[in-house]
C-alpha cells in the first residue's frame, strides 16, 4: 500500500514538473515584491493591481514576442526580514526579473539576494542614495534619488528668478541632505544664500525664526523639512504680515499642510514632488489611467505605485527588444540602449548606476481653495 | 533695534506659556518634593479637551468669541483639575510614605500612560483647531505689528499667575498650602488637613497647565499627542531656572527662558537655540545653585 502511494506520488510530481516545464518554455515570469501587508499595505496593493493590469493588457495584445507573461507576487510586508525571505522564495521561481520594492531599507535587504542569484531588480519607491552606490550591475530603479530633488530645487528656484534665497531645514538627515545639496548648487549658480539654518521640529512657535528670516530679506524661503512645521511657518508668517513666497521639498506634500496653515496662509505655497497620477500627461499615462479606472473603479493612490507600472514596462520593453530573458542582457539593454522610453511617469532612461535620469520632480502650488495644482 | 523688540515680544509670548506650565511643576515640588513628570501630558490633555469641547458644543457660533473662550477655559480647567486630582489619588498618594524614587517612577509611568491614552483616543495624527474663530488683527506698537491674540494670551497668563500669587499669599487656604510646604508634620498638628491641601495643589497646577494647553491650541492651532514632552521639558527647566518650589521664580524663569531662546535664535544660531538656553541654565545654576529666586524667599510653596 505504502509503495503504491509512493509510486503515485512520484508520478504526480513528474506530471506536475512536466506541465510546469512546458509552461516555462512559453511563459515569461516576472517577479513582483511588494508590501501587501503591514503599514504600507495600501501602496503594495496598488503596486500589485497596476502590474497585474499591465501584464493582462500585454497578454491580451499577444504577449511579448508571442510569449505570455506571468506575474509572480511575493509579500515583503514592508519589513526587511520578511523581504529577505520573499526575495529568497522568488529566486527559486525561475523569474527573468523582479519588480520592487517600496521602502529603501526593505529593498536594501533584498538587493544582495537578487544580485547573487543574477536576477535583474527594478525598485520602485526606494529613493535612498546608497542603494545604487553599491556597484550592483543588475539593480535599477524607476524612482528619483534623494539628491535628484536638490538639483531640481536649485533649478526651479533659479528659473523662478529668485536671486536671494533663504534655506531652512530641520536637522533630520533627509532635510539637511536636501538643504546642503540645494545650497551648494545654488551657490555654484551664483545665487546668494541669505540665510541657512535649522529649526527644531515639534515646536509650536516659530516667530523668533521668522523674525530673523525677515531681517535677512530673502526673495524666497526654501524649507526642506516636513509638513507640520511647514504649515506652522506659513501660518505664523501670514500673522506677521510678511508675504514672502515659500517653497518646500516633497516631505511637505500632504493635505494636512493646508489644514494646519489654513487656506489663506497656504495659498501660493509651492512644493516639489513627483507628479500625482492624475497629473501625468503622456498618452501612455492617460491610457493607463483610463484602464485603471475601468478595472478598479478609482484612480491609483500615489505616484510610487505607478512607478511599479513603469518598472514592469521597462522590463517588458527590454525583453521585447532583446528577445532575451537573461538578466545580464536585459540589464545591458536598460543601461545602454534604452533612451527616453515613454513611461507612465514621463521619459525613462537609466545611467550607469541604474538610477533613472531626467527630472521626475514637478512643482506644485497651493491654490485659494487649498488644492495642490501642478505647475506647467 | 526694531528686530530686538520684535524678538523680545516673541520670547515673552512663548515664555508666558512656559511660566504657566512651570507653576504646576513648582507647586507640586514645593509641597511634595516630587517632580510631577505627568504635568506636560496634563497640558496636552487640556489642548485636546479644549478642541473636543469647542467642536462638539459649537460655542463660538452661539455666544461669540470672548464669552466662548472664557467658558471654554473654565470648563477645560475644571476637567483637567479633576484629572490632576485623580492622578494624585491613584499614582502618588499610595506612595506618600515610600522612598521618593518610587514616586518619580510612578510619575514617569503616569506620563507614558497619558500620552498613549491620548494617542489611542484621538489618533497619532496632528489635529487642528478650527481657523478663523479668533480675531487675526494686529496692532502697531513702536513700528512693530503684534497680533492682538498674542497680547491677550500674554495678559491672560499674567492674570492667572497674579491670581495664583494672591491666592497663595493672602487667603487662608493659601496659608495652609504654604504651611504644608514648610513642614507637613507641623501643619498637621496645627489642624491643617494636609491630604486635602495636596489634593488642592494637584487641582490648581494641572488647571493652569490645562489652560496653557488650551491657549496653545487656540493660538497655534496644531496639536498632537506628544506636544507635552517639549513644553513640559522647557517648563521644568524654567521652574529650575527661577528656583523650583518658588512661585514668582517659576514666572520669572518661564519668561526669562522664552526671551533667552528668542535672543539666542536671533543673534547666535537658530539650530543652537536650545543648547544656548541650557548653557545659560547651567551658568545660572553654577552661580546660584537654588535658581534665581531660590533663596530670596525663605518659604517655598
Amino acid at each position: 500500500m505504502k509503495r503504491k502511494l509512493c509510486t503515485l506520488g512520484f508520478l504526480t510530481l513528474a506530471l506536475v514538473a512536466l506541465t510546469l516545464g512546458s509552461a516555462w518554455a512559453e511563459t515569461i515570469r516576472i517577479g513582483l515584491m511588494c508590501p501587501l501587508t503591514g503599514s504600507w499595505a495600501s501602496e503594495g496593493q496598488d503596486m500589485k493591481q497596476i502590474v497585474e493590469l499591465l501584464a493582462a493588457e500585454t497578454n491580451k495584445a499577444g504577449g511579448i514576442n508571442g510569449n505570455q507573461v506571468e506575474i509572480v507576487v511575493e509579500d515583503d510586508g514592508g519589513d526587511p526580514r520578511q523581504a529577505a525571505l520573499a526575495a529568497t522564495r522568488l529566486t527559486t521561481k525561475e523569474i527573468s526579473a523582479v519588480i520592487g520594492t517600496y521602502g529603501s531599507s526593505v529593498t536594501e535587504a533584498s538587493q544582495n539576494i537578487y544580485a547573487e542569484s543574477g536576477i535583474l531588480q527594478v525598485a520602485t519607491g526606494s529613493t535612498a542614495i546608497r542603494l545604487s552606490e553599491k556597484s550592483l550591475p543588475l539593480f535599477f530603479r524607476t524612482c528619483p534619488r534623494d539628491d535628484e530633488q536638490g538639483t531640481v530645487a536649485a533649478k526651479t528656484l533659479g528659473d523662478l528668478g529668485y536671486g536671494k534665497i533663504a534655506i531652512l531645514h530641520d536637522n533630520t538627515s533627509y532635510a539637511k541632505g536636501l538643504a546642503d545639496e540645494a545650497k551648494s548648487l545654488l551657490e555654484a549658480a551664483g545665487k546668494t544664500i541669505a540665510f541657512y539654518d535649522a529649526l527644531t521640529p515639534g515646536e509650536r512657535d516659530y516667530n523668533a525664526i521668522l523674525t530673523k528670516l525677515k531681517s535677512a530679506a530673502p526673495d524666497v524661503i526654501f524649507f526642506t523639512g516636513y509638513y507640520p512645521e511647514a504649515g506652522m511657518l506659513l501660518r505664523q508668517k501670514m500673522e506677521m504680515g510678511w508675504n514672502v513666497p515659500m517653497m518646500g521639498g516633497d516631505a511637505t506634500n500632504n493635505p494636512d499642510l493646508v489644514k494646519i496653515a489654513g487656506n489663506q496662509a497656504a495659498e501660493g505655497f509651492m512644493f516639489l514632488s513627483p507628479p500625482v497620477p492624475a497629473d501625468l500627461d503622456t498618452p501612455e499615462a492617460k491610457a493607463f489611467m483610463d484602464a485603471y479606472k475601468a478595472a478598479y473603479g478609482n484612480a491609483p493612490g500615489s505616484v510610487w505605485a505607478v512607478l511599479a507600472g513603469d518598472a514592469y514596462r521597462v522590463i517588458a520593453e527590454a525583453i521585447a527588444q532583446t528577445k532575451e530573458t537573461s538578466s545580464e542582457k536585459l540589464a545591458a539593454y536598460l543601461q545602454k540602449e534604452m533612451k527616453d522610453f515613454s513611461g507612465l511617469t514621463g521619459k525613462i532612461s537609466f545611467n550607469e548606476k541604474g538610477d533613472r535620469v531626467g527630472d521626475l520632480y514637478r512643482v506644485y502650488k497651493v491654490d485659494a481653495a487649498g488644492a495642490f495644482v501642478l505647475q506647467p | 533695534m526694531e528686530e530686538f523688540f520684535q524678538q523680545l515680544t516673541n520670547g515673552l509670548a512663548v515664555g508666558g506659556i512656559y511660566a504657566l506650565i512651570a507653576l504646576g511643576y513648582t507647586m507640586v515640588y514645593g509641597v511634595l518634593k516630587l517632580i510631577n513628570f505627568a504635568h506636560g501630558d496634563l497640558f496636552t490633555i487640556g489642548a485636546y479637551l479644549g478642541l473636543t469641547l469647542l467642536v462638539s458644543m459649537g460655542l463660538f457660533d452661539k455666544i461669540g468669541p470672548l464669552p466662548a473662550v472664557i467658558l471654554l477655559a473654565v470648563m477645560v480647567m475644571i476637567l483637567v483639575a479633576i484629572i490632576g486630582a485623580i492622578l494624585e489619588r491613584v499614582a502618588y498618594r499610595p506612595l506618600r510614605q515610600s522612598p521618593r524614587l518610587s514616586a518619580v517612577v510612578s510619575a514617569l509611568g503616569a506620563s507614558i500612560f497619558f500620552q498613549n491614552a491620548i494617542m489611542a483616543i484621538y489618533s497619532p495624527k496632528f489635529l487642528v483647531y478650527p481657523h478663523d474663530i479668533l480675531p487675526k488683527a494686529a496692532i502697531n506698537v513702536l513700528g512693530m505689528d503684534i497680533p492682538i491674540m498674542r497680547i491677550i494670551m500674554f495678559m491672560t497668563s499674567l492674570v492667572l499667575m497674579a491670581a495664583l500669587y494672591f491666592f497663595i499669599q493672602k487667603t487662608k487656604i493659601g496659608t495652609a498650602i504654604r504651611a504644608a510646604a514648610i513642614d507637613q508634620g507641623a501643619a498637621k498638628l496645627m489642624g491643617i488637613n494636609v491630604d486635602r491641601v495636596i489634593m488642592l495643589v494637584f487641582c490648581i497646577g494641572p488647571a493652569l497647565g490645562g489652560a496653557a494647553g488650551l491657549m496653545v491650541g487656540l493660538y497655534y492651532g496644531q496639536i498632537n499627542f506628544s506636544m507635552g514632552w517639549m513644553f513640559g521639558l522647557k517648563a521644568f527647566t524654567a521652574a529650575i531656572l527661577g528656583g523650583i518650589g518658588n512661585i514668582p521664580g517659576a514666572m520669572v524663569g518661564g519668561l526669562l527662558l522664552g526671551v533667552i531662546e528668542a535672543m539666542g535664535a536671533a543673534y547666535i544660531s537658530i539650530a543652537w537655540k536650545d543648547a544656548i538656553a541650557f548653557c545659560v541654565l547651567i551658568l545660572i545654576l553654577i552661580v546660584r545653585p537654588t535658581g534665581l529666586l531660590g533663596e530670596r524667599v525663605a518659604e517655598k510653596v
